[in-house]
C-alpha cells in the first residue's frame, strides 16, 4: 500500500474579477504517493496551476481558496493541514520540504542577483547555512549537480549571463538546494528548445532517484508523462476527471475527455494515428456548464450529464473516474 | 595563461581614456582605505569594485553626465563648507556701517568704520569690503550669502528626500504588493494630498506651521541647538527657524504621494514577474521579498526621480522664499535673495542674477546626473559597455 506524502481534499480556488468570480479549480482531490512521480495532465487553464500553487497557499489576491483540505504527511508521520497553516508556518514549508520549479527560467530568477546568491538566499531562508556568503559557497556544489560546467564561475553570474537551459538548471538548483521531499515542477520544460527539454528531464529524474524525493509534474506532453511519471491526475476546466497509472490511462482510458485528450497528441505508447483534435472549446469558468462539465463537447452525453455532477469512482485498483458512463 | 591575461590587461589600458585611469585611481585608493580597516574585503569584493570602474567608465563617456556630477560635488562641497569659506558672517550688516554700501553693485569697494563690542569693551576700527557680486539691502556680500545659503539648500535637499521618498516608497510598496483593501487605503490617501498642487498645500502649510514648530523649538534646547549647528546659523536667529523649518515639514509632506504613486505603479507591474512568485515559493519572507527582490529592480527609475528632486526642491524652496515664506533674512537663502531682488528689479539686477544662475545651475546639474544614471544604472548597459571594452582589446590583438 503506498502512503501519502500530500493528499489534496475537495480543494477549490476562485478568483474574484471584474469580470465575475472565476471558479478554477473546484472540488479537486487526489494524493501524491511518497517517491512517485505524479503527471498532472489538461488543457490550458484547466487549473493545473492553480492547483499545485494551492498546495502551499500560493495564490494570491484576487484569488482565495475557498474550501478544502491540503493534508501534508510529515517525514515523521505526523500530518497537518498546510491550508490552516500562518503564514510563518507555510513559510517553512516552502522551498524547504515543498519546493517549486516554474515554466519559465528567463524570469524566475531576479536579474540584480547572481545565480549563487539566489541558491544561496533559498539555503540562508531555512537555515540551513548560517549567511548568504555561506550559501554561494554551498551554491557552487548545487550547480555541479545540475551539471552545470565550470560551476566555480557560474555562480558568480548574472541569470542574463546564461542561456535558457543553463538558467532552468539554476532554478532546479534552486528547487532542489533544501533537499525538498515533494517538488512540484510546473511545465519544467515548456520555455525551452526540444534538445534542452530531454536533458532537463532526464536531469529531474536523476535528483529525484539521487534525493529520493517525490515529484508532482505539470505538462502538456503526454510523451513525457509516458517517460517519467508513474501515475496521471487528468483535470479538465478545473475538475479532476480522471486518475490512474500511466499503464491505466495510456491503455485503457476512461473518460471521454481522456480518449480525446489521447487522440489529439501523438500517443505516445500506441502507434502513430490521424490526430484529432477535441471539439469546441474549453468552457468558461465564471458560468461553468451544469452537470459534467464536459458534457457540451462529449460525444456520448445524455441528460443526467447536463444536470448532475459526476463523482469520482473507482472503476479498478487506483483507477479512478468521474463520468456517468460508468 | 597568466601571461596572456596579462597582454590583455595592457590592451584594455590602451582603450582606457585619462579618465577611466583617474577613476580607477580613486576608485583601487578607496577600496585600499576600507581594506585597512576591514581585512580582506578587498579581495572578497572584488566583482563589486570591477561594477564600480565600470559605472565610473560609463560616467566619463557621458559628458553632461560627468557635467552634471561635477556640479553636484561642487554643490554638496559648499553646501558643507561654504558657511566658512564665505569671507563675510551672513549676519554682519556693513549697512550699519557704511549707509552706501546698501544694494552696491558688483566689483565694488567701500570702507566701513566699524564699531563693535567685543568682551565688554567697544571697539573701533576701520576695515573694507569688495563685494564682487555686490551686496544686497543690508549691504551684505551676496558671495558670502550664496556660499552660505547652500548649506541651507543642501541641508532641506538631503533630509526631505531623506524622509518624502522614504516614506512614499514604503506606502508604495506595501500597496502595489498586497493590493486590495490596503491598496485602496493608501492610495485614496495619496489621491487626498495630490489633489492639491503641491506648492498650493506647501503654501498652506508654510503658512500654518511656523508658531507651532517655534513653540515646540522654545521648548526643546536640544533640538534647536541640533538644527543651529545644521544650518549653521548662529543661536541669535532662534526665532527665525520656525519659518525655515515649515517650510521644511511642508516640503516632507508634499514630496512623498508622487514617490507612493510611482513606487506603487512599478511594483504592480514588477510583482508579476515570475521571480517574486519564485521568491515566494521557497519561503522569502514578504520584508525580504519587498525589499531585497523588488525595490532593487524598481529602484531605477525611482533613483532617477530622487535625483532629479534634489534640484527641484530648490526650485520649489526658492519659490516659497520668493513668496516670502519660508527662511527670513538674515537667514542665508537663495531664494530668499530674489525676494528682495524682485523689489529693485532692474537697478540691482544682480541680487536676482546671481542667485538665479547659481539656482539655474544646481537643478541642471542634478537634472544632467539624474538622466546619466538611468542608463548607468541599468546593468545591461554596463555589461555592454565592458563587452565592448573588452572587445576592442581583442580587436586590438587581432590587428597587432
Ligand atoms: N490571477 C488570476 N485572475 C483571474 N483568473 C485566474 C488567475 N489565475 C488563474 N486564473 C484562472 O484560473 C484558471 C486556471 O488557470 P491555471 O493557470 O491553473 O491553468 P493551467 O492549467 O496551469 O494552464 P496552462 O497549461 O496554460 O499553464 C484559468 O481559467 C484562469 O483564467
Ligand atoms: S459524464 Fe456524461 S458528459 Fe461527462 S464525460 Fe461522462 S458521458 Fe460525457
Ligand atoms: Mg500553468
Amino acid at each position: 500500500m503506498p502512503e501519502p506524502i500530500v493528499e489534496i481534499k475537495n480543494l477549490s480556488v476562485y478568483f474574484y474579477t471584474y469580470a465575475g468570480v472565476v471558479k478554477a479549480i473546484e472540488d479537486v482531490s487526489f494524493d501524491i504517493y511518497r517517491g512517485e512521480t505524479l503527471a498532472l495532465v489538461g488543457e490550458t487553464g484547466c487549473g493545473k496551476s492553480v492547483t499545485s500553487r494551492a498546495i502551499t497557499k500560493l495564490i494570491e489576491s484576487p484569488g482565495k481558496i475557498v474550501n478544502g483540505q491540503v493534508i501534508y504527511h510529515r517525514d515523521d508521520g505526523s500530518t497537518v493541514d498546510l491550508l490552516k497553516l500562518s503564514d510563518e508556518g507555510i513559510r517553512e514549508i516552502r522551498g524547504n520540504e515543498i519546493a517549486y520549479i516554474f515554466q519559465d527560467p528567463h524570469s524566475s530568477l531576479d536579474p540584480l542577483y547572481t545565480v549563487g546568491y539566489q541558491i544561496g538566499e533559498a539555503m540562508e531562508v531555512h537555515g540551513k547555512v548560517r549567511n548568504i556568503k555561506e550559501g554561494i559557497a554551498k551554491a557552487v556544489n548545487i550547480l555541479r549537480e545540475v551539471l552545470i560546467p565550470d560551476p566555480e564561475n557560474r555562480v558568480k553570474n548574472y541569470p542574463h549571463e546564461l542561456s535558457g537551459g543553463m538558467k532552468q538548471r539554476v532554478v532546479i538548483g534552486i528547487g532542489v538546494a533544501n533537499n525538498p521531499r515533494l517538488l512540484i515542477a510546473d511545465e519544467p520544460t515548456t520555455a525551452l528548445d526540444v534538445t534542452v527539454q530531454a536533458q532537463i528531464l532526464e536531469l529531474l529524474n536523476e535528483l529525484k532517484r539521487k534525493y529520493n524525493a517525490t515529484v508532482l509534474l505539470i505538462t502538456h506532453n503526454l510523451g513525457v508523462v509516458a517517460e517519467t511519471a508513474q501515475r496521471v491526475v487528468v483535470m479538465y476546466a478545473g475538475k479532476v476527471v480522471e486518475i490512474g497509472t500511466v499503464d491505466q490511462i495510456f491503455h485503457n482510458p476512461l473518460h471521454p475527455y481522456t480518449t480525446a485528450l489521447l487522440r489529439a497528441v501523438p500517443n505516445p505508447l500506441g502507434k502513430i494515428e490521424k490526430l484529432e483534435s477535441i471539439p469546441g472549446t474549453v468552457p468558461n469558468l465564471i458560468t461553468p456548464p451544469k452537470g459534467c462539465r464536459f458534457h457540451p463537447r462529449c460525444p456520448f452525453a445524455e441528460e443526467r450529464c447536463r444536470k448532475e455532477v459526476p463523482k469520482l469512482k473507482e472503476i479498478e485498483p487506483g483507477h479512478f473516474v468521474a463520468c456517468h458512463r460508468y | 595563461m597568466a601571461e596572456e591575461t596579462g597582454e590583455y590587461e595592457t590592451r584594455e589600458e590602451y582603450e582606457m581614456s585619462i579618465l577611466d585611469r583617474i577613476s580607477d585611481r580613486l576608485i583601487d585608493g578607496f577600496a585600499s582605505f576600507i581594506g585597512l580597516f576591514k581585512k580582506d574585503w578587498r579581495r572578497r569584493n572584488q566583482s563589486r569594485i570591477k561594477e564600480w570602474k565600470l559605472m565610473a567608465y560609463a560616467v566619463n563617456r557621458s559628458p553632461p553626465t560627468l557635467l552634471g556630477l561635477i556640479i553636484v560635488i561642487v554643490y554638496i562641497f559648499i553646501g558643507i563648507f561654504g558657511p566658512y569659506l564665505a569671507p563675510w558672517p551672513y549676519d554682519f550688516f556693513p549697512v550699519n556701517y557704511n549707509y552706501s554700501t546698501q544694494l552696491a553693485p558688483p566689483g565694488s569697494t567701500y570702507f566701513l568704520n566699524v564699531t563693535q563690542l567685543q568682551n565688554g569693551y567697544i571697539i573701533h576700527y576701520t576695515t573694507y569690503i569688495h563685494y564682487m557680486l555686490g551686496s544686497d539691502t543690508y549691504g551684505r556680500d551676496i558671495l558670502s550669502i550664496l556660499l552660505s545659503g547652500a548649506r541651507t539648500a543642501l541641508v532641506l535637499d538631503i533630509f526631505i528626500i531623506l524622509i518624502g521618498p522614504t516614506l512614499g516608497i514604503i506606502l508604495g510598496l506595501i500597496s502595489g504588493y498586497y493590493g486590495g483593501a490596503v491598496d485602496e487605503t493608501i492610495m485614496r490617501i495619496t489621491d487626498m494630498f495630490l489633489a492639491f498642487p503641491g506648492l498650493i498645500l506647501a503654501i498652506a502649510l508654510s503658512a500654518v506651521l511656523p508658531g507651532r514648530i517655534q513653540n515646540f523649538l522654545n521648548a526643546h534646547v536640544w533640538a534647536q541647538t541640533f538644527v543651529l549647528k545644521l544650518f549653521a546659523l548662529h543661536p541669535r536667529d532662534v526665532n527665525n527657524l520656525g519659518k525655515l523649518l515649515a517650510v521644511f515639514v511642508a516640503l516632507v509632506i508634499v514630496w512623498w504621494p508622487g514617490y507612493a504613486r510611482v513606487t506603487r505603479g512599478s511594483t504592480l507591474t514588477e510583482k508579476e514577474n515570475l521571480y517574486v512568485e519564485a521568491a515566494r515559493a521557497i519561503g522569502l519572507p514578504t520584508r525580504t521579498i519587498l525589499f531585497r527582490h523588488i525595490l532593487p529592480n524598481i529602484i531605477g527609475p525611482i533613483l532617477v526621480m530622487i535625483t532629479m528632486d534634489f534640484g527641484g526642491i530648490i526650485l520649489t524652496e526658492a519659490g516659497l522664499s520668493f513668496l516670502g515664506l519660508g527662511a527670513v533674512p538674515p537667514i542665508p537663502d537663495w531664494g530668499n535673495l530674489i525676494n528682495q531682488g524682485s523689489q529693485q528689479f532692474p537697478q540691482a539686477w544682480w541680487l536676482v542674477a546671481f542667485p538665479g544662475l547659481v539656482i539655474v545651475t544646481v537643478v541642471l546639474g542634478w537634472n544632467l546626473l539624474g538622466d546619466g544614471l538611468r542608463d548607468i544604472l541599468d546593468p545591461r548597459t554596463r555589461r555592454s559597455l565592458e563587452f565592448k571594452l573588452k572587445k576592442k582589446s581583442k580587436g586590438g590583438e587581432a590587428s597587432a
